[in-house]
């Protein structure tokens, strides 16, 4: 039991929709469906409803009709038997005019043959006074202990109705019985100018009230009619003798006891509704039976009709819903798609259309992968532009052009025979480069970075012949901090160039350095020609602007560099003025040298920045306090 | 996607083929079923003594929503005969057969080959002469029993002295089973009581033998065993025409209830027919809404019957059913 429970709760977990269209597919069916069972139910029970109370109306209606039929035949049977007693035999001596009274008799007997089996006119012993039609009496009939005699004696003011029952009076030699339903009454009846009392006997043919009876019973549906007297005896049922065979069962006794008016029951476990006519003077009930059963037999039909509309109904909803899901998930499930693509590395256009909501995550998914995809080239970039800084940074270490300039200064000064000159520069050239190379390291101290940029200066000024002033102006703090390497060089090479080269005398190249607010800031003033705004504006982006005999390196490529590390916010700021001179700033953070923090510098400014930011950050600190 | 449209079309199916098939029921069911069509073949269908019969017949085929034809036939019948007309009438649609079989032999045979077609109820009497063996669901009063009640009652009547007394019994046939068994049961119920059955007619009914009761010896009781012997009695009775003899007998027509009536019979055992109609339409009809359902045999009741009690309520409705 529980593998099987199990199983079922696999088999839903299975069935779990995993589309958008499926979801919606199936929350449309069932609402559908839902939604088409409870009006096919509340239509089934309104129809049923109203067909039920339709067939209890008709019937009812069909009982009174029926009710009425039979009431007139009673009246026309009493009318019999008024006419026989108030215009034949009333009138009459049955002695002296036995003739009037059987042709009396006989013209009201023809009248009604139809209807009527005998008219018969007894005395208070029984004796047979006259009989319509004329037909030998049986040998003893006994009338006087037959129960229509004895109820006309006993209540002589009424007319009295028999149950139906076999005539045992004549002897007409056709060796049939009759089946008579008697009408009999207490007569007063004159014989030999003696007045006695008599009964008046009206046999009505049973044949007369079944046919009346069977008409109505014809339906096949179950429904049937029956009458009975006061009593419950039955006086007509379709079944009569089943019932008295005990094969079917009716609820007589307690119909008798019922009203006119309809009824519910339940007899032998069957749910019925039962009808009762009263029929006038004779306290006979026209029983009408309707078994719910009929009800349903009736209603099949309609609930044909309403399962077929609600097949239909889901025929055409299924097909509805698919197309309204299908509407609806579809520019849902080509974004899916598209994006299963990209993922999948291709490269389509990210889908856009379907509804508004729709379009608009379609334009944001496609312009967020455009963005990562700038962001992804803007990334390649930048490293292939570090490498090529870095060549170049690696290009410059190694001059050519500078180390033959420089070399040939220290020949002319060895043939000069200017021995501490040249020992003075050939000890810069080997602390140029030994910064220069640094053990292959980007990221050296502020100090080996001056180091370097006044071993330059100073074999430029032997060059140069002292044509200019080099100054230091550093702050001893900042020298411990980290630096890009070889970021002053180009920069001095760039004011010797086109700053101080062309001045005759007093010219000046100031290098400065001091930290602020975090960052800091090495800067190289110039006294020289300076620069229009214009050139300013160049010197950071024209890449092919170099000083035309210097190590071949420009300011944009220091700039590059100082910001791969640092980040853009870092980097050269140029002012100058002509005529005036140029400044030159380097602004980088404060970062200590460590060898640690020296190792995330180099990798680049997406792995340092942390380290720059909590510098910036303890920096601000500082400044508060 | 394309599992979804998979399930799409396999709805749709589904429901288009329910609706297909709604709609053939719908058909089918406003053209009506089919009623089960019985024919009944009684011999001398359209006597008098069938009455309640058939009166039984037409109420369970109400009741059971049949459709029941008693195929007219006079007078006795062969075999032969028999088989064609039960055949003519499963040529025309019957679909059970209710017979009272001919009294003879080959009878069994016969019915085996019709049963192969339609189911077959027998009414009145077994087709076989032994009960036991017969194959055949029957639909009859206790023949027995009823010989038995009338010996009973001849008995009672002569206050338990029969000694001396003669009787003259009469039968339509003494070759159907049912004639035997009530001969049987008569013969039983007067065992060692010295009656002496001074002879045994049969076959009165027929032509030429009119005055066979007028010219047989003169005995105190004839004794009818069936309706057709009994009426036939009743009348010479009534036309004083049987030496004084008492008629006692076995009928069911309202001739048989007028002779006792009239006081020319003198006592009447009534087998309930209406019963045998009703029920073995009934079997039948079990029968043909069950197809692996085996009929079986149905015993009727019987009443007994003497002047003053013919007209009591249960009597008068006995008389209403021979009287439809």
């Amino acid at each position: 039991m529980e593998k099987v429970k199990n199983r079922f709760f696999e088999y839903l977990n299975k069935l779990k929709p995993r589309g958008i269209q499926s979801i919606l597919m199936i929350s449309f069916s069932v609402l559908s469906v839902a939604v088409m069972l409870t009006l096919g139910v509340v239509l089934y029970i309104r129809f049923s409803n109203v067909s039920r109370d339709e067939i209890v109306e008709t019937t009812r209606k069909l009982m009174e009709q029926t009710g009425e039929n039979l009431e007139d035949y009673l009246v026309s049977m009493r009318q019999i038997s008024d006419a026989v007693y108030y215009n034949v035999v009333k009138e009459s001596d049955f002695s002296a005019e036995q003739n009037e009274i059987q042709e009396g008799m006989n013209l009201l007997y023809e009248a009604n043959r139809d209807n009527l089996r005998s008219i018969a006119i007894y005395n208070d012993y029984g004796s047979l006074m006259a009989a319509e039609p004329v037909a030998s009496q049986k040998e003893d009939p006994n009338v006087t202990r037959q129960s229509w005699y004895q109820q006309a004696m006993e209540e002589v003011e009424n007319m009295h109705f028999s149950t139906p029952h076999i005539q045992n009076l004549f002897d007409d030699g056709t060796k049939g019985y009759y089946w008579v339903i008697s009408l009999s009454r207490m007569v007063e009846i004159t014989d030999g100018g003696d007045s006695r009392a008599g009964v008046l006997l009206v046999d009505m043919d049973y044949s007369s009230i079944s046919r009346m009876m069977d008409q109505i019973n014809t339906e096949n549906s179950g429904q049937y009619f029956y009458l009975c007297d006061s009593n419950g005896e039955i006086i007509y049922h379709p079944r009569q003798i089943q019932i008295s065979d005990g094969i079917f069962d009716e609820n007589n006794q307690t119909a008798a006891g019922y009203k006119e008016g309809v009824y519910d029951e339940v007899f032998n476990g069957e749910h019925r509704k039962v009808l009762v006519n009263s029929i006038s003077y004779t306290g006979w009930k026209l029983v009408g039976v309707i078994p719910y059963s009929t009800f349903t037999h009736g209603m099949v039909n309609i609930r044909y009709f309403i399962m077929m509309l609600i097949l239909l109904m889901a025929m055409m909803l299924a097909f509805v819903n698919r197309l309204v899901s299908v509407w609806i998930s579809s520019p849902i499930l080509k974004l899916n798609d598209s994006v299963k693509d990209y993922e999948a590395g291709e490269k389509p256009r990210i889908y856009i259309g379907g509804s508004q909501e729709i379009r608009h995550l379609g334009y944001s998914i496609q312009s967020s992968y455009e963005q990562i995809d700038d962001l992804m080239k803007k990334i390649v970039l930048e490293q292939n532009e570090r490498r090529k800084s870095e060549l170049d940074a690696l290009q410059s270490q190694i001059n050519p052009h500078f180390l033959y300039n420089t070399l040939e200064s220290i020949t002319w000064m060895v043939e000069g025979e200017r021995n501490d000159e040249a020992a003075f520069m050939i000890s810069q050239l080997a602390k140029l480069f030994r910064i220069s190379l640094s053990k292959g390291r980007t990221v050296i101290t502020i100090k080996d970075e001056l180091q370097h940029a006044q071993s330059y200066m100073n074999i430029q000024k032997v060059r140069y012949k002292n044509s200019f002033a080099v100054v230091f102006d550093v702050d001893e703090e900042i020298y411990s901090y980290c630096t890009v390497k070889l970021v002053l060089q180009p920069i001095l090479e760039n004011a010797i160039s086109y700053g101080v080269s062309a001045m005759d005398e007093g010219g000046e190249i100031r290098i400065t350095g001091r930290r602020e607010e975090g960052t800091v800031i090495l800067a190289v003033t110039d006294n020289g020609i300076g620069m229009s705004e214009e050139e300013v504006r160049f010197i950071l982006t024209d890449s092919t602007r170099v000083p035309k005999h210097g190590s071949g390196v420009g300011l944009v490529n220091v700039n590059n560099r100082v910001q791969l590390l640092f980040g853009k916010e870092y980097g050269l700021k140029v002012e100058s003025e002509p005529d005036e001179g140029t400044v030159v700033s380097i602004v980088i953070p404060a970062v200590p040298y460590t060898e640690e923090n020296r190792k995330i510098l180099e990798k680049g400014y997406l792995f340092g920045k942390n380290v720059i930011k909590k510098i910036e950050d303890a920096g601000k600190e500082n400044e508060k306090q | 996607m394309k599992n979804s449209k998979k399930v799409f079309i396999l709805t749709e199916s589904v429901l288009g083929i329910l609706v297909i098939i709604l709609a053939v029921v719908m058909l089918m069911g406003r053209n009506g079923k089919e009623l089960h069509k019985v024919s009944v073949i009684v011999e001398n269908s359209d006597d008098n003594q069938w009455a309640a019969f058939r009166y039984g017949l037409r109420m369970a085929a109400e009741d059971q929503e049949m459709e029941i034809s008693v195929v007219s036939t006079e007078g006795t019948m062969t075999l032969e005969e028999q088989q064609a007309l039960a055949q003519q009438e499963i040529d025309n649609g019957a679909d059970g057969i209710i017979l009272q079989p001919v009294p003879g032999e080959d009878t069994e045979e016969m019915l085996k080959k019709i049963e192969k077609k339609v189911p077959v109820m027998l009414v009145e009497s077994t087709a076989s002469r032994e009960a036991q063996n017969s194959s055949f669901p029957v639909t009859q009063p206790d023949n027995y029993a009823m010989g038995k009640a009338l010996g009973a009652e001849l008995l009672k009547d002569c206050g338990d002295n029969l000694k001396g007394k003669t009787l003259g019994i009469i039968s339509e046939t003494m070759e159907a089973q049912a004639s035997l068994d009530r001969a049987a049961g008569f013969k039983e119920a007067l065992k060692d009581q010295g009656t002496k059955v001074g002879w045994t007619a049969e076959g009165t009914s027929e032509e030429g033998s009119t005055d066979s009761l007028v010219n047989l010896p003169k005995v105190d009781f004839v004794i009818a065993l069936d309706d057709t012997s009994l009426t036939a009695a009743g009348e010479y009775s009534a036309a004083n025409d049987l030496h004084g003899a008492i008629v006692y007998g076995i009928g069911n027509s309202t001739e048989a209830a007028y002779y006792l009536d009239t006081g020319a019979a003198q006592c009447l055992v009534v087998p309930d027919e209406f019963n045998v109609g009703y029920q073995s339409l009934q079997e039948v009809s079990e029968k043909l809404g069950h197809s692996f359902r085996k009929m079986e045999d149905r015993e009727t009741d019987y009443t007994v019957i003497r002047r003053d009690t013919l007209f009591t309520k249960e009597n008068q409705e006995i008389l209403f059913t021979m009287s439809q």
